[in-house]
């Protein structure tokens, strides 16, 4: 059931209870869980943080716990499932499940004690009336068996017009039930169909804090990661992001306007959020400006880098705004500050001219000390290649998991700069791939869809054996792909992309993306068809991620699973 | 020459990093104490002679063996007292249960005195803080909360805590609980303490 008065039915209810906080691998739930520590830090509430990488990590971590905890806290993992067949509780186990992937599951949405969701009710979800799906079977039983024994006080000699009534009146029922059953499948199909992200996790927790009016300017900065981290990874339109962006812009000015003036004017050292109109050029405060305009998939898909002419119509980008190569190369912090001062509007001007509408984006940035400033996007980019860093051979996922989450605190800045030089490393990586992808043609149109196969021998593509980096590449090779093309039909079609996951057990990922439009509700139907095409082919699959649009598959099968989704989907 | 194998006991027990007791070197020390009976003897039958037959000359050789015994004795006893105070140190940081490894590195006579000490140290913490009395040993830096995060860094499996919660202590996962709960696991290692 959806929760309808969060600090009553939730913060109270857990106050001087331990809790389990299940947390899935991905920045949003990550910050979710940062500002409930912090929450529960201030008001000592007990608790035991579990990171989990999917259902199998979900199941075996409640297993563990079940007998200590009474209140399990779900981020970002379980609503899309239903939970109470998959983990078996008992009946005195609570549930709160707060998770931004919809659709949510009917049984979670109506069941009255054991789930509880932290998710606001007219949040887009569509979710179908409770008599449409759920019907109680004992009054048509109770109909009958009334029936029966009615017939059965009557006399013999009116026993047969009786009986042809009663038959009559069985198969009407039959036939009215099988009509709702046909229309409640119906119901959820359309219902479950599509696969698409709602509000943050971290923005609720934002709001529970502001609430409880515990909210400070650390959780404010987290919330506004989480939002940052649904935009980067592709998870919510653009309309949904900027609403978002004008919901957390009122908590920012609230928090700024702290009696600042003339006289008492905050310290340096004190945090700071600023709202930002900045470019779409990922870290390039951390970077050069060339590395970063050559690596961000924004201005690297609009010039076609990976063509001869398009690295000339860069040169052209920047001699047109008037700026050496010598500075463009340089640091970006050591750059003139004559031409970082008016840099934005320029590259707006001439971005226009050169095609791109959309360079700049309403984002935040924090700045605390002199020296420390990120815009909220570096962040999301510097975690999330912390949280699949592949640097060492056997990196645990919860290691990374522990160290992500502390990039995202203020006192581990050093953590947080390793994770920036990994994301670099990362999107340098995701670049020359998508190059080589594109030059050797290797995406195929296979009909209903488009395809495309990373091979073993392909450097860096361990990195893609993570979900998060692999989607990432995803929606910038479609996008590649959209530019470089001339065939119109297919600048319309999703992306599945396949990556070798794990080599010695000959192991796949195989991810799908929405086709990219310019009013794309990101609205994913693969989950479900990859679910169809494994159990028709029979092939070997594991349905583990949270997002069902992202599957493990044995290679041996890839070609009959991929001809199944052809098939179905044609 | 005299007084080597006093030294080379100090240098073991400085070689050894802080707060470590290394075994307890029964060899060394019974060398140096045949030294000093040796020297002892020398010097007792040069002091009779010296008397009796009145050579002034033996008497700078008896002074030079007198500062060696007293060298001597100066060292053995450094050697002890050094070694108690790591002992009296395993105490605060281990608890009143020695883990088996240390234990094998004290001599007999330093696992009574370990006893004794044990002994006056909860005697003490009984008489002060009222009728439970008080335990010194937690708490040695003024704590900041009362509830702390923590995070497990090896599997230990279920830990049991005096109100009967049980926890599990996976690695990698972190846990907000009680100060007092935590400080025994922290100090052996398995948790550590995270400031955000």
């Amino acid at each position: 059931m959806f929760i309808a008065d969060i600090k009553k039915d939730f913060y109270d209810v857990v106050a001087n209870q331990r809790v389990a906080l299940l947390v899935a691998a991905d920045i949003d739930a990550l910050c979710a869980c940062k500002i409930l520590q912090a929450l529960f830090h201030c008001d000592q509430i007990q608790y035991t943080l579990v990171p989990v990488t999917g259902w199998q990590d979900l199941s075996t971590a409640f297993l563990e716990h079940k007998e200590q905890f009474r209140y399990f806290v779900l981020i970002n993992c379980g609503a899309n499932v239903d939970l109470l067949e998959m983990l078996q509780p008992d009946s005195d186990s609570i549930f709160f499940i707060c998770d931004t992937r919809r659709p949510v599951d009917v049984v979670n949405v109506y069941n009255d004690t054991q789930i509880k969701l932290l998710i606001k009710e007219d949040d887009d979800l569509g979710v179908p009336t409770y008599d449409d799906i759920f019907r109680d079977e004992d009054e048509e039983e109770g109909e009958d068996s009334g029936n029966e024994s009615d017939e059965g006080s009557e006399p013999s000699g009116k026993r047969r017009r009786f009986d042809e009534g009663a038959i009559e009146r069985r198969i009407e029922r039959q036939r009215a039930k099988r009509q709702w059953e046909a229309r409640r499948r119906e119901i959820l199909f359309d219902y479950e169909q599509y696969e698409y992200h709602g509000t943050s996790a971290a923005m609720m927790f934002f709001e529970l804090a502001f609430v409880l009016t515990k909210d400070t300017k650390d959780m404010l900065w987290w919330a506004i990661i989480g939002l940052t981290d649904q935009w980067v990874h592709d998870k919510i339109p653009h309309m949904k992001y900027v609403s978002d962006i004008a919901t957390v812009q009122r908590h920012v000015s609230r928090h700024n306007h702290r009696n600042e003036d003339e006289e008492n004017s905050l310290s340096i050292d004190c945090m700071r959020i600023s709202f930002e109109y900045d470019l779409r050029l990922a870290l390039y405060h951390h970077w050069s400006l060339y590395e970063s305009i050559c690596n961000s998939y924004y201005t690297a898909c609009s010039f076609k880098l990976w063509t001869l002419k398009g690295q000339k119509k860069l040169q052209e980008f920047l001699a047109d705004m008037g700026l050496p190569l010598r500075q463009v190369k340089q640091k970006f912090k050591s750059m003139d500050t004559t031409i970082k001062e008016n840099l934005r509007d320029v590259i707006e001007e001439s971005s226009n001219k050169y095609g791109m509408k959309d360079i700049r984006i309403q984002t935040f940035g924090v700045h605390f000390g002199f020296k420390n400033s990120f815009l909220a996007s570096d962040m999301v980019h510097a975690a999330a290649a912390l949280l699949e860093s592949t640097e060492r051979d056997e990196n645990d996922p919860t290691d990374n998991f522990i160290k992500a989450l502390d990039a995202l605190s203020r006192s581990h800045l050093d953590r947080l700069l390793s994770g920036i030089d990994l994301a670099k490393k990362k999107l340098i990586a995701i670049q020359q791939t998508v190059a080589s992808c594109i030059c050797t043609n290797i995406i195929l149109s296979q009909g209903p869809f488009l395809y495309c196969y990373l091979m073993e021998g392909t450097p860096d593509v361990k990195l893609f054996s993570k979900p998060l980096a692999l989607t990432l590449l995803c929606k910038y090779l479609l996008t590649a792909f959209i530019h470089s093309t001339r065939n119109k039909r297919c600048k319309l079609l999703p992306l599945i992309m396949a990556a070798p996951k794990d080599v010695e057990k000959g192991t796949v990922i195989v991810v799908g993306i929405p086709p990219e439009s310019e009013t794309s509700d990101k609205k994913n139907f693969f989950g479900r068809a990859f679910e169809k095409a494994a159990e028709s082919t029979s092939s070997r699959t594991l349905h583990d991620h949270f997002d069902t649009s992202i599957i493990e598959l044995k290679s041996e099968d890839r070609s009959k699973f991929l001809d199944a989704l052809i098939t179905l989907l044609s | 020459m005299f007084c080597e194998k006093a030294i080379e006991l100090i240098r073991e027990l400085h070689r050894v990093s802080d707060g470590q007791l290394p075994a307890f070197n029964e060899d060394g020390l019974r060398q140096v104490l045949q030294e000093m009976e040796a020297l002892y003897e020398q010097n007792q039958a040069d002091v009779s002679e010296a008397k009796a037959a009145g050579r002034a000359d033996l008497i700078p050789s008896i002074k030079l063996r007198h500062c060696c015994l007293l060298r001597n004795q100066r060292c053995v006893v450094a050697y002890l007292y050094d070694r108690l105070l790591r002992i009296r140190a395993l105490r605060w940081e281990y608890g009143s249960v020695l883990p088996a490894n240390v234990r094998f590195h004290m001599s007999a006579e330093e696992v009574q005195w370990f006893g004794l000490y044990k002994k006056s140290l909860a005697s003490f913490m009984r008489s002060i803080g009222g009728q439970e009395g008080l335990d010194v040993t937690q708490d040695m830096k003024p704590p900041k909360s009362l509830y702390i995060q923590v995070r497990c860094l090896k599997d230990h499996g279920e830990f049991e805590i005096d109100d009967g919660t049980v926890i599990l202590l996976k690695k990698n996962s972190q846990h907000f609980l009680p100060r007092w709960k935590c400080e025994q696991l922290i100090r052996q290692g398995v948790l550590e303490h995270v400031m955000s």
